[in-house]
């Protein structure tokens, strides 16, 4: 026998998404599903961001990590809860991880959720959480090949932050290429370069937070603008 | 290195599908994936080995279809073929084209003993 079908194959992982996109926006949240190659940074972004969106609102974090629960510790202080998901062997989050998560979390009382997905740059990419938003984090010592190199996840990114940008200096690299290589998939993601470290980017980067949250929550929820 | 995720949710589609319809054995699979996708079938096929072994779906044959990529630039009014790391329009370098096809990866049909 033989059976039609037609079906794409991620549809059960989109059904969860956008369930917990739902969820995101009766609680008022925007979701950020943060996107990189092993440590290009992000735990360390949302070290640096965490206190300085303090007054935009709380925030919640949702940690995937193959192994340990280091990065949720670096975040504990900071935000108002912070859930760890061990992925074990899995390279990437999905939807019903975060979906199993949201019970424990108290969106009522946050402005943004922040999914810090697991270290890698192409699975992630495929896989919709629900997030309002794919931030994708492109740092310096990675080389400025990266973007042609991996083109879906670049293609989905709503912002890519080129991290560590302090560093330039001491690799030969050509910014201008990114930029175009960025260009060529999408037409849309600005290309912020940020430093951890020297604090570059970082006003623009907590702009862009707001006006998003702006944007995808709307101007009237909880905790905009005050 | 994406197959081996794809595989494992490929093979949830597939149990999902065979227990609605009462399958107890797989024989082939329809699987129709855009170039975008970047999904290489040797390893496709390895991966889906992995996630099918002691199911139902073992020793199935995997039919791969590749889905060209085509694109649209309202510029031009004209379709092409993007590359996979470049949708710009090749006659006028538009950065805002349209995908119409060449990103996704569909299970098409499955054929089983009931
Ligand atoms: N020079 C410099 N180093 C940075 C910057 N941001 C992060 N680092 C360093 O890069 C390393 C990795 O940073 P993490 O924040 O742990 O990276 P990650 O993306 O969370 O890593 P995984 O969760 O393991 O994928 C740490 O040693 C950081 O101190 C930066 O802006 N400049
Ligand atoms: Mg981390
Ligand atoms: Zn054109």
């Amino acid at each position: 026998m033989k059976i039609n079908v037609v079906k794409n194959v991620l549809q059960a992982n989109d059904i969860v998404a956008d369930k917990n996109r739902r969820a995101f926006q009766e609680g008022q949240v925007l979701a950020i599903n943060l996107i990189s190659s092993p440590g290009s940074g992000k735990t360390t972004l949302l070290e640096k961001t965490i206190p300085a969106l303090d007054e935009q609102g709380p925030s919640i974090v949702i940690v995937g990590d193959l192994q340990t629960t280091r990065d949720a510790e670096r975040v504990a202080g900071s935000a108002l809860q912070v859930t760890q998901i061990n992925t074990g062997m899995s390279c990437h989050l999905y939807a019903n991880q975060i979906a199993e998560s949201l019970p424990g979390l108290d969106l009522d009382q946050a402005a943004f959720l922040f999914i810090e997905n697991v270290g890698n740059l192409v699975c992630p990419g495929e896989f919709d959480l629900g997030e309002n938003l794919k931030v994708v984090l492109l740092s310096i010592p990675e080389g400025d090949d990266k973007v042609a190199k991996y083109p879906t996840v670049f293609r989905a990114a709503d912002l890519v932050l080129l991290t560590k940008i302090d560093l330039l200096g001491a690799f030969n690299y050509d910014l201008v290429r990114v930029e175009e290589d960025l260009r060529k998939l999408n037409p849309v993601a600005p290309l912020l370069p940020f430093s951890a470290t020297t604090g570059q980017g970082m006003e623009e980067w907590l702009g862009w937070l707001k006006e998003q949250r702006g944007t995808k929550v709307g101007a009237q929820a909880k905790f905009f603008n005050a | 290195m994406h197959e081996m995720s794809l595989a494992s949710a490929l093979m949830d589609e597939i149990i999902n599908i065979a227990c609605d319809n009462n399958v107890v054995r797989i024989e082939e699979i329809e699987l129709r994936i855009g170039v975008l996708k970047q999904v290489v079938p040797e390893v496709m096929e390895e991966a889906f080995r992995a996630a099918s072994f002691g199911t139902l779906a073992e020793g199935a044959t995997l039919r791969q279809i590749e889905i060209p990529a085509r694109a649209f630039c309202s510029r031009c009014d004209r379709e092409f073929s993007p590359a996979v790391n470049d949708f710009l329009c090749p006659t006028c370098g538009e950065f805002s084209t349209t995908l119409l096809e060449g990103d996704e990866l569909l299970l098409g049909s499955l054929t089983c003993v009931t």
